[in-house]
């Protein structure tokens, strides 16, 4: 049972949604937004406060034992002094929240991603290699497509410039279509099979 | 402090950027073809009609979602498109709020009348599909917390219907679920401003019709700007642009010569 | 200069430092935003969709069957005991067969018919000549996808198929990878403007 009536939930949700994707009928315009806005949005966001206490009962744990334990205190700092702010001021445009937003996480995030602007240069050096004709093939296309993004129109042929184009146009997006095909009949497929209860791994390991 | 390989080719990188952007000159781009397209797509709105923009996008990418996304807003204000706010990302909230906010007061816009913010909603997909059904049960209040019917603008939007598309301003994949959910299934026009590293993955989707426009990237919001005849930066960030893109081609062309000419050292050394 | 651009400039340095080598002033920095990317994201669910979608309209404007969703949202902490973890597969159900649900007719007609049919184009121009971009096309899709069909071993006409389509896939991850360093380089170049401009103070 403690399998089974999941596996009726999801096969019941599954095929209702489904269903209703043919119907204009009220009656199904009407499941469709109690599915979507009712029951949808409200378990994702309980499922998103999980993760949180999640996240607060590990960082926590050992605390006192850890040798990182000034980064899991300044975490949890982070953790409770946001909501403590949203509470106390709100969380509008000038807001002490918003200001944490903007003049904390908004710089720390985006410089943490521009650290991949080095590593892809260090890539490029020591990583990048023609080591073989598809390598090759990989180089010269990311060449041609770095260079002709350039801004540098003036000093090599614009032949290259559509040549690049095309390359994008053509070649990359028919190899980027066939992925997209594949990855849609394999979502399909999955789907069915865990609407028919033949795909059951998000069910867990414990209850056989 | 003890400096590796590594090391060099970063301050090579810091250095390179560093003069570009101390020189701070400018550089001519070449409208393309793509940028052209999603200028049409917001050229050829007709005033007084609406559109939803939404911040799908992470914190991490704003240096180069803020000037496309500006771009884009500045145009729209400029024919004067009302503009409906939405974010599928947390992140994107209060960034999305802001960007509005400004480009609102450059060219003296309303909250309510002209623009209006929504906010969040997780669970994309379901946000999506919902809104389709119906706006004001998707979003009972503004991100303000105003009451959806209390606003002008919205007074007569309730689905995909009453609006003429979506620009997405995406980093990631989230376009796809607009153009996968919202249009396939409500036949909505969608465009979208995203990363440059994100543009291969919307180009089967571009070539289909399944989206009516995409610029991205910081080269797109340099190009938007020459179109829509503004400065901002795209057009500020081109020269370190170019400049990086340079000193990374140098670098593979050093790296695969050094490559190429170790390999045969030790066959020569054997023969 | 305000407290807020100080700030955010000292903490840019904090991440850069990572470039050097790991650090205690890096980990702090990446502490902070981990604890306060985290808060943001639990204030913004919880005012933006439990607020609005349930508290509200269920305790104040009266609207009882929110109750169920409520109930099956509640069930999701049953995962923190080990005799109510079970519970969560309920909600779990839920979201996971109305995923499902709505991703079958989606998934066919947007990613896969399409996208088929976007691919059939004529190969043949107006003029009688051969339409090679759609040609190149047709040839890419196809030796793609085969090159993904591992129910066979890639030999034979097969194989050679395959073979092809690893060049069409090397074209495309170079692509990307051009793309992707743009899109990185352009990351850091606005991190640069900040600190050379608004932090630094040493350009316009």
């Amino acid at each position: 049972m403690q399998r089974r009536l999941p596996q009726i939930i999801a096969f019941v949700f599954g095929v209702v949604m489904f269903l209703q994707y043919f119907s204009t009928h009220p009656v199904a315009r009407g499941i469709n937004a109690a599915v979507l806005v009712d029951f949808w949005q409200i378990i994702f966001a309980f499922a998103l406060i999980v993760g949180v206490i999640t996240f607060v009962k590990t960082t926590t744990t050992g605390i006192n034992r850890a040798a990182d334990w000034p980064y899991r205190l300044i975490s949890l700092a982070g953790v409770i002094v946001m909501p403590a702010f949203a509470i106390i001021w709100g969380i509008k445009a000038e807001s002490p929240f918003m200001w944490v937003f903007e003049n904390i996480q908004v710089p720390l995030q985006s410089t943490v991603f521009a650290l991949l602007a080095f590593f892809v240069a260090s890539a490029s050096y020591r990583g990048f290699r023609a080591r073989s004709i598809p390598a090759a093939v990989l180089l010269g296309a990311a060449f041609i497509t770095v260079l002709s993004r350039s801004s540098l129109e003036a000093w090599y042929p614009a032949a290259l410039d559509s040549f690049a184009e095309w390359v994008r146009d053509y070649p990359s997006m028919a190899a980027r279509r066939a992925i997209l095909i594949g990855i849609g009949l394999g979502s399909l497929t999955t789907s069915l099979r865990v609407i028919l209860g033949i795909e059951r791994t998000w069910l867990g390991k414990e209850a056989k | 402090m003890k400096l590796e390989g590594r090391h060099w080719i970063f301050l090579g990188l810091f250095a390179a950027v560093f003069i570009a952007m101390a020189l701070n000159l400018g550089l001519d781009v070449a409208v393309s073809g793509d940028t052209q397209g999603m200028y049409e797509f917001i050229d050829t709105l007709s005033p007084g009609s609406t559109i939803i923009v939404s911040f799908d996008h992470e914190a991490s990418a704003l240096p180069e979602i803020r000037p496309l996304a500006l771009a884009v807003l500045r145009h729209a204000f400029s024919r004067n498109v009302r503009v409906i706010g939405t974010a599928l990302l947390a992140e994107g909230t209060g960034v999305g709020y802001r960007l509005m906010q400004q480009t609102a007061r450059e060219f003296g816009k309303d909250y309510g009348s002209d623009w209006v913010y929504l906010g969040f909603k997780p669970q994309y997909i379901a946000a999506i599909l919902s809104m389709g059904e119906s706006f004001s049960r998707t979003y009972p209040e503004d991100y303000l917390g105003q009451v959806y019917s209390d606003l002008p603008l919205l007074n007569d939007i309730n689905t995909y219907d009453d609006i003429a598309g979506v620009v997405s301003v995406a980093d990631g994949s989230l376009t796809t679920h607009w153009i996968e959910y919202a249009g396939s299934r409500y036949n909505v026009k969608i465009a979208g401003a995203v990363t440059a590293a994100m543009i291969t993955t919307y180009d089967p989707y571009l070539a289909s019709g399944q989206m009516d426009a995409m610029v991205g990237g910081l080269r797109g919001a340099a190009e938007y700007e020459k179109l829509i005849k503004t400065g901002g930066g795209g057009e500020r960030g081109m020269l370190a642009q170019t400049v990086s893109h340079l000193y990374v081609l140098a670098l593979i062309v050093v790296g695969n010569l050094a490559y190429f000419l170790t390999r045969r050292k030790p066959k020569e050394g054997r023969g | 200069m305000d407290w807020g651009t100080i700030i955010a400039g000292l903490l840019t340095l904090a991440i850069l430092t990572f470039l050097y080598r790991d650090n205690p002033v890096y980990r702090v920095a990446e502490s902070l935003l981990i604890g306060v990317a985290i808060g943001y994201f639990l204030v913004i669910t919880w005012t933006n969709t439990l607020m609005d979608l349930l508290f509200i309209p269920l305790f104040t404007d009266g609207r009882l069957l929110l109750i169920l969703p409520f109930v099956f949202g509640l069930l999701m902490f049953g995962r923190f005991h080990p005799a109510t973890k079970s519970l969560s597969r309920l909600s779990m159900a839920v979201l996971i067969g109305s995923g499902a649900g709505v991703a079958i007719p989606v998934m066919l007609e947007a990613r896969t018919i399409k996208q088929m049919s976007a691919t059939v184009m004529p190969l043949l121009a107006s003029s009688g000549m051969p339409n090679w971009s759609a040609i190149v096309v047709m040839i890419g899709v196809l030796t793609t996808l085969s090159y993904f069909y591992f129910s066979r071993e890639h030999k034979g006409t097969l194989g050679h198929s395959a073979r092809i389509g690893v060049y069409f896939l090397m074209i495309f991850f170079g692509t990307t990878f051009g793309y992707t360093v743009m899109s990185r380089m352009s990351t850091f170049i606005g991190r640069m403007e900040f600190l050379l401009t608004d932090f630094l103070r040493l350009t316009n």
